[in-house]
């Protein structure tokens, strides 16, 4: 919840770091495999590096998730897909991008298939370098991730709503339908 | 029954392709384009039941398409390529679907990528691309660095950055 | 009653990747089914064209991503035969160490996901665990978890590091061990029983028409397999069986073949194989070089011709046909995946009949992989 439970006894800035702290431990991450970064998650959700441990679960459905994970490259019919399952999950939220080839196109720099930033189209707030990232590499992404919700830095889902039309634009570019 | 005993009746000229690694032999040849299906038929009752896959290649030089059917005999482990070749102004040939089912979705890669047309089957809808309006990708004419340039490097960034 | 449209989407548990079938249903009965692929498609073919022959080999491991192993083999392979190359004894042994390694990997894999989708959590977090083995072994040979770049045309390479084939022989001793584990918590389960047997039925006399291979193809009863019928690598000079329908060993041939349970059956008698091959390899193993001497990469020009070469991967025969005039970047590669017509036209054969419930376990009983679909 994001309003303050006790307005009388806990004041308003002090309920945001509590909000924030709480809510740091608890991201529960959608269960989307969208590219071949995808190989390296269950390592990572099992016993050996064990994630659970920072309180990141994967979850079924995008109304009761607060991370997307774009693993990995991203294909024109799949950013649709995302952008869907983007704007379904609810209010706050993060996205962390895997791999080289959402930040400059990669591997596939000339094919005509795959987009080459990603930052283009939905904000994105942790970059993790690789191909593919190791399971220690999206530990340490997740803890910074983690200090960047509690110093009040990872506001993608603000800046999503000041610039929506922006977003929206350049999302139409590229698939020309929406409603399909 | 053997490959080189089916070619004898046929009556068709075969050629060797060079094997290392593997062990079967491989057999390649040319057919015309309106004996194809019985040259199938016949040896699909000759125990060529594995129909491996179906391949375009796109000669540009010669102006033509050419259309490689891949046949495997699990009796006598022997490998054939029946290759015909169609001219690449009005490309279009007679649709093979009802011999194995899975050349139905081959069928529908090459009329997407190549702009082959297969009289016959009625489901060439797309199968990979979707909203796509421009040249069938996969033809030596189509430039796909030029293509990636135009549409994804002229997006502006939302926030200032750097391009590319 | 009216049919009902639903989507088992890309974004779902119960899908093996990224794809989507598109299924009518009638209550609780599916009636028709297509499938909806395309999603990971990056153009690979038109890619390989403008890549020189050695600039290649660092992009098609990307091709099928929980095995990528098999594509460098069958490429190596296809480019070695339009050279006319032999390659020495040592390089043929180390390659069939890294593609074993791969099938174990995959195999366990596929396991994990079929326990996953009937609802025993426990054997993924096992199996996925102890893949980890295998992945550090890997990572100590070629430097990489999952991309490894390592076979070339010509040879493997760079040579064994010291005390490799002692680790390995540990990893091999502790998977048999694990193995005991797996059985009593699914393979002799009551519950695994009633999911699995008669569910997802292919017809036998169709199998090979409808181009089903691999281990789909054993447990319908026939004992085809890549390394018998067209060997490759030091298959020819190890021993090893077939584990087919219905010769199962040690379990019950229950059922009446090509259905979830055989299927399954057979994956884990594979494992069992691959670690007898691998302790073959490690006795038998002969010393020379590794590699043979590579052209000058910037100038390296392939005779012209046609080839064709294929590997046995965990999911079934996998195929590159390999076109070049002459030059210094293939013209034309053609790929052919197992899941091609596993995953598209048997998928959409078999489905009118099941229950939604049994949908996702035989789509993951048949182990589809979209990215060798659309590559």
């Amino acid at each position: 919840m994001n309003e303050n439970p006790f307005p009388s006894i806990i004041p308003e800035k002090d309920w945001k770091k509590i909000q924030r702290m709480l809510s740091k431990r608890s991201l529960w991450m959608i269960h989307f495999c969208t590219g071949c970064g995808a190989m390296e998650m269950p390592p990572t959700m099992t016993s050996r590096y064990d994630m659970e441990r920072f309180g990141i679960i994967p979850m079924a459905t995008p109304r009761q998730a607060d991370l997307l994970l774009v693993t990995g490259y991203v294909a024109v019919k799949t950013l649709k897909r995302i952008v869907r399952v983007y704007e379904q999950m609810q209010d706050p939220k993060y996205v962390i991008s895997f791999g080289s080839c959402p930040i400059n196109g990669g591997l596939y720099w000339d094919s005509y298939n795959t987009i080459k930033r990603l930052d283009k189209y939905i904000p994105v707030d942790i970059y993790i370098a690789g191909c593919m990232p190791r399971p220690e590499a999206i530990m340490d992404g997740f803890l910074k991730l983690m200090k960047d919700i509690d110093e009040g830095r990872a506001d993608g889902w603000l800046r999503y709503r000041k610039y929506y039309d922006k977003y929206r634009a350049n999302q139409m570019r590229v698939f020309r339908r929406w409603d399909e | 029954m053997k490959a080189e005993e089916l070619f004898k009746e046929l009556n068709v000229e075969y050629e060797m392709m060079k094997v290392k690694g593997n062990e079967d032999p491989r057999y390649r040849v040319k057919v015309n384009a309106d004996k194809l299906e019985d040259i199938i038929v016949k040896f699909k009752e000759n125990g060529f039941r594995h129909f491996v896959a179906l391949s375009c290649v796109d000669w540009i030089k010669d102006g033509k398409f050419e259309l490689i059917y891949h046949l495997f005999s699990y009796e006598t482990l022997e490998d054939v390529f029946l290759s015909i070749y169609i001219p690449r102004d009005e490309p279009k040939y007679r649709s093979l679907r009802h011999l194995f089912p899975q050349i139905e979705t081959y069928e529908r890669e090459i009329h997407e990528m190549f702009g082959v047309d297969f009289e016959g089957n009625d489901r060439l809808i797309p199968l990979i691309l979707e909203d796509w309006n421009d040249m069938p990708p996969m033809r030596k004419d189509f430039d796909t660095e030029k293509y990636a340039k135009e549409k994804y490097g002229s997006i502006p960034p939302v926030e200032g950055g750097d391009e590319e | 009653m009216k049919e009902f449209e639903l989507f088992i989407g890309p974004q779902h548990v119960g899908v093996t990747g990224n794809m989507m079938y598109h299924i009518w249903v009638d209550g609780d009965t599916v009636v028709k089914a297509e499938t909806n692929v395309g999603y990971l498609h990056r153009g690979f073919e038109k890619l390989m064209e403008r890549r020189s022959w050695l600039m290649n080999i660092a992009l098609i491991p990307r091709i099928c991503v929980p095995e990528p192993d098999v594509n460098e083999a069958a490429y190596a392979m296809a480019v070695e035969s339009l050279m006319g190359w032999d390659i020495p004894e040592r390089a043929k042994y180390i390659r069939t160490i890294i593609l074993e390694l791969a099938r174990i990997s995959g195999h366990l894999l596929a396991i994990s996901g079929y326990a996953g989708a009937i609802g025993l959590y426990t054997l993924p977090n096992w199996a996925i665990g102890d893949r980890d083995y295998i992945l550090d072994l890997f990572e100590q040979l070629t430097g990489g978890r999952v991309y490894h770049i390592f076979i070339f045309p010509g040879g493997v390479r760079w040579d064994l590091p010291d005390g490799f084939l002692r680790k390995l022989g540990k990893v091999l001793d502790y998977l048999e061990e694990r193995m005991k584990l797996y059985d009593e918590v699914m393979f002799r389960n009551e519950i695994f029983f009633r999911r699995a047997i008669d569910i997802g039925v292919i017809p036998k006399d169709k199998a090979i028409e409808w181009g089903v291979t691999g281990p789909n193809l054993r447990a319908c009863g026939y004992p085809y397999d890549v390394r018998k019928t067209d060997p490759y690598a030091a298959y020819p000079d190890v021993e090893f069986e077939i584990p087919h329908y219905p010769k199962f060993g040690e379990f019950e041939a229950y059922g009446h073949g090509c259905d979830c349970y055989s299927r399954m059956i057979v994956r884990r008698l594979e494992i069992e194989q691959s670690i007898r091959i691998l302790r073959q390899v490690i006795e038998k193993i002969p010393d020379g070089p590794h590699i043979l001497k590579l052209p000058n990469p910037i100038a390296w020009k392939v005779p012209a011709g046609y080839a064709y070469a294929r590997v046995e991967s965990s999911k079934g025969e996998f195929g590159y046909l390999v076109i070049s005039d002459g030059g210094k970047m293939p013209y034309r590669v053609h790929v052919r995946g197992p899941s091609y017509t596993h995953g598209i036209n048997v998928m959409e054969a078999i489905a009118p009949g099941l229950n939604i419930a049994d949908f996702a376990p035989t789509a993951f009983s048949l182990d589809v992989c979209p990215p060798d679909i659309e590559r």
